[in-house]
């Protein structure tokens, strides 16, 4: 196989497709399989030994595949990108003749894909180069994308069993990760929205929900939607194959802060599975109440937290830790009356700047509203007043 | 700043700000425009409507006097004319400038210059109109067009050879604008350090984050130390984060025999007393006859809508523009 000719390949092509068989197809139009190392096929002009052998709009698909295997060959992703693009548009053209049937989604998922790891590399060639706007490659990529989604999404006369509707979520995956990567998280709504009114939204295939939820669950997250964000991120950490050790890193990174915020502390030895001993201290600090120790770990960890995009609700760990700090002091005492000032020390000693009695009942305040803390502030007393049973209720019961 | 041919038709049409026309024609049945004075109009582009002339196109220096201009003669210069009329000529004529930037694919400095510019425009704007009728200032308008703007701005910082002296201000004010958004907040911080530990960004940081970990008392006091256009930014944030303080303490201080002094909420809030009760009481929260509030959880209450004016708070703002002339304002040389 690795070193048929041109005619034999292009034979090949032409019988997969008249016999429907999409994943052999797949196969010989993707760049993952070996056909693509294959010297005898990288041609610089491959248009009329395509058009002898394969029907319209085929010939040109396969013609413009040849030339993107030539331009890789040459370390050119700028041209590669360029002919994936045709790729794309010619296969399109084809899929969207293609009445009740959807045995092409294979070579949907190919192209489309091979298109983004294109649209990548030639962004960072060009960036390399100083030229081009950041981000413009893989905006373009998005399009044609786009234009999939669109004719999978609108297949509303075929059976389930022949829709292209089988096509939105490997679509709306890789949309999300350049959506993610260009930083333009709104664009993902529209997505969302089509999938969840889509009655096949439960059966496609377990690999495909674990990426979709765990990027929804980061959108959710993002938006501080903190309890739908847990139960996305849990699913994809529950559901990703085992051997899949990286992609179950990636989920954590973003699951176990939520987790923390929630109230659920990550053992050390998930930490140290998975390599994530980032968050010891972090961890630690939470759950000890120590604000001191909280601002050391998250400035040395820093670029770690900032590059995951995790700083920010990382800071909003430090409301637990007021919560478990302040429940510290509430134990030392053990009193129902509580003088302010008793909090303001506590304060004081983990190097909380310029804080005062103010600060501390806005702080105490807060932890009321929110659930953390059952009691009242007496402002005359200069006393937090806590409830005879259960004034600290456990996290989890909490918000 | 505007190309003969369209003054000839504004002219003819009578079409003509009052802002543009010879002095002393005003009132004629068809003023006369000048060329002095004139600038060019934003046009929607639309289907069937020709492609911009080329040489309709204002170059970056004369876009870059043209915002002088306005800056100078319209926003800084003291004219009869009410303030709404001046926002809605400049914000025009500055979309029309945004318009000839972008078909040139304008980048650089002139570029930085311009929209510094048109930020700090955008950022007074949305304080000093703060509650005219919806049909004369619309906030939302006004917020979609500064976040582009902005945006562009930091997509100069980031590809542009540099260096914008004026960055951590702008940085500062996107963080100050868009307090809370996740977004804002990422890309501060991915800024390199060195932008990052400048006065003006650490302050905007640290409201930040006192906005994050839900202590409103200390995002007050730190907003005292703004400066005037700082606070202008983020001026639409304070109706929130004084609903905030007397949401926690409606819960916090909750208790039937308790009392909170007056005064030392007012200090709280930044606020006047006679204003803070007023304050309070838009909530719903009590203030008795001896100047005390009385907390209580299931008394507070949003206000309804339009009830609450901003106007009338607008003092930690207000106090910081004393001896501060518009003009200095936007050109940023305060």
């Amino acid at each position: 196989m690795a070193h048929i000719t041109i005619n034999q390949y292009l034979q090949q092509i032409n019988e997969a497709i008249e016999n429907h068989e999409g994943s052999f197809c797949a196969e010989l139009l993707s760049f993952k399989h070996p056909h693509v190392a294959n010297p005898r096929l990288q041609l610089a002009s491959p248009e009329e030994k395509c058009q002898q052998i394969l029907e319209p709009p085929y010939d040109e698909m396969v013609a413009a595949h040849l030339r993107c295997t030539y331009a890789v060959a040459n370390h050119d992703f700028v041209e590669a990108y360029k002919f994936q693009t045709l790729v794309v548009q010619s296969f399109l053209r084809a899929f969207q003749s293609h009445k009740e049937e959807n045995w092409a989604l294979h070579i949907m998922f190919a192209v489309t894909l091979d298109l983004r790891i294109f649209a990548n590399n030639a962004e960072q060639q060009l960036q390399k180069k100083g030229k081009g706007q950041p981000g413009e490659m893989l905006e373009k990529a998005a399009e044609q994308l786009m234009s999939c989604f669109r004719v999978c999404a609108s297949d509303n006369r075929a059976g389930v069993d022949d829709s292209k509707k089988w096509g939105m979520m490997f679509l709306s995956n890789q949309l999300f990760k350049i959506y993610f990567k260009i930083n333009k998280l709104h664009l993902c709504k529209p997505l969302i929205r089509a999938i969840d009114s889509s009655n096949l939204k439960n059966d496609y295939s377990p690999a495909q929900k674990v990426t979709y939820k765990y990027y929804v669950g980061r959108k959710a997250m993002f938006d501080s939607d903190f309890k739908t964000a847990e139960e996305l991120l849990s699913y994809a950490f529950d559901h990703c194959h085992r051997s899949c050790q990286k992609n179950k890193r990636m989920i954590l990174i973003y699951l176990l802060p939520v987790k923390m915020l929630l109230g659920h502390m990550p053992t050390h030895l998930l930490l140290r599975k998975y390599d994530l001993t980032q968050f010891a201290d972090v961890t630690k600090a939470v759950s000890e109440g120590n604000l001191l120790l909280l601002n050391e770990a998250l400035s040395k960890h820093e670029t770690f937290f900032i590059r995951c995009g995790i700083f920010l609700i990382l800071e909003k760990l430090k409301i637990i830790t007021y919560r478990n700090l302040f429940k510290k002091v509430y134990l030392l005492l053990k009193t129902h009356q509580l003088p302010l000032d008793a909090f303001l020390v506590a304060l004081r000693m983990m190097q909380v700047e310029d804080v005062d009695i103010d600060e501390v009942q806005c702080l105490l305040a807060n932890l009321i509203y929110m659930g953390h803390i059952k009691g009242y502030i007496s402002h005359q007393h200069q006393k937090l007043v806590v409830s005879k049973q259960n004034p600290f209720p456990p996290l989890s019961s909490v918000s | 700043m505007c190309p003969a041919q369209e003054l000839r038709e504004r002219e003819s049409q009578n079409r003509l700000h009052h802002f543009e026309v010879v002095p002393g024609t005003e009132a004629f049945r068809k003023p006369s425009g000048d060329p002095l004075r004139a600038v060019k109009e934003y046009s929607r582009p639309a289907a069937g409507k020709d492609a911009a002339k080329p040489s309709d196109l204002r170059p970056p220096d004369v876009l870059l006097r043209t915002v002088c201009y306005l800056i100078d003669e319209i926003v800084g210069s003291p004219s009869p004319h009410p303030w709404t009329e001046v926002y809605s000529f400049v914000f025009d004529r500055l979309r029309s400038v945004k318009q000839d930037m972008i078909i040139q694919r304008l980048s650089g400095k002139d570029c930085v210059a311009i929209l510094e510019r048109t930020v700090r425009f955008h950022i007074y704007a949305s304080y000093r109109l703060c509650g005219e009728p919806l049909r004369i200032y619309d906030p939302r308008i006004n917020d979609t067009h500064l976040q582009e703007y902005l945006s562009w701005l930091f997509d100069c910082y980031k590809t542009g050879a540099g260096p914008y002296p004026n960055q951590e201000e702008f940085q500062a004010l996107g963080l100050l604008y868009n307090l809370g958004l996740s977004a804002a907040t990422q890309h501060v911080l991915e800024l390199p350090v060195r932008l990052r530990q400048t006065p003006s960004v650490k302050l905007a940081l640290a409201i930040s984050q006192a906005f994050l970990a839900g202590n409103p008392v200390r995002l007050l006091r730190l907003a005292q130390k703004l400066d005037f256009l700082q606070a202008c930014a983020l001026h639409r944030h304070l109706v929130t984060c004084r609903r905030h303080l007397l949401l926690i303490y409606s819960h916090g201080f909750s208790s039937r025999n308790c009392r909170f002094p007056l005064d030392r909420l007012a200090r709280l809030s930044s606020l006047e007393a006679p204003l803070a009760a007023g304050l309070c009481r838009a909530y719903g929260v009590e203030v008795n006859q001896h100047n005390q509030v009385v907390f209580s959880k299931s008394a507070f209450a949003e206000p309804a809508q339009g009830r609450l004016e901003c106007k009338l708070y607008h003092g930690i703002v207000s106090e910081k523009e004393r001896g501060l002339a518009v003009k200095s304002i936007i050109h940023g040389c305060s």
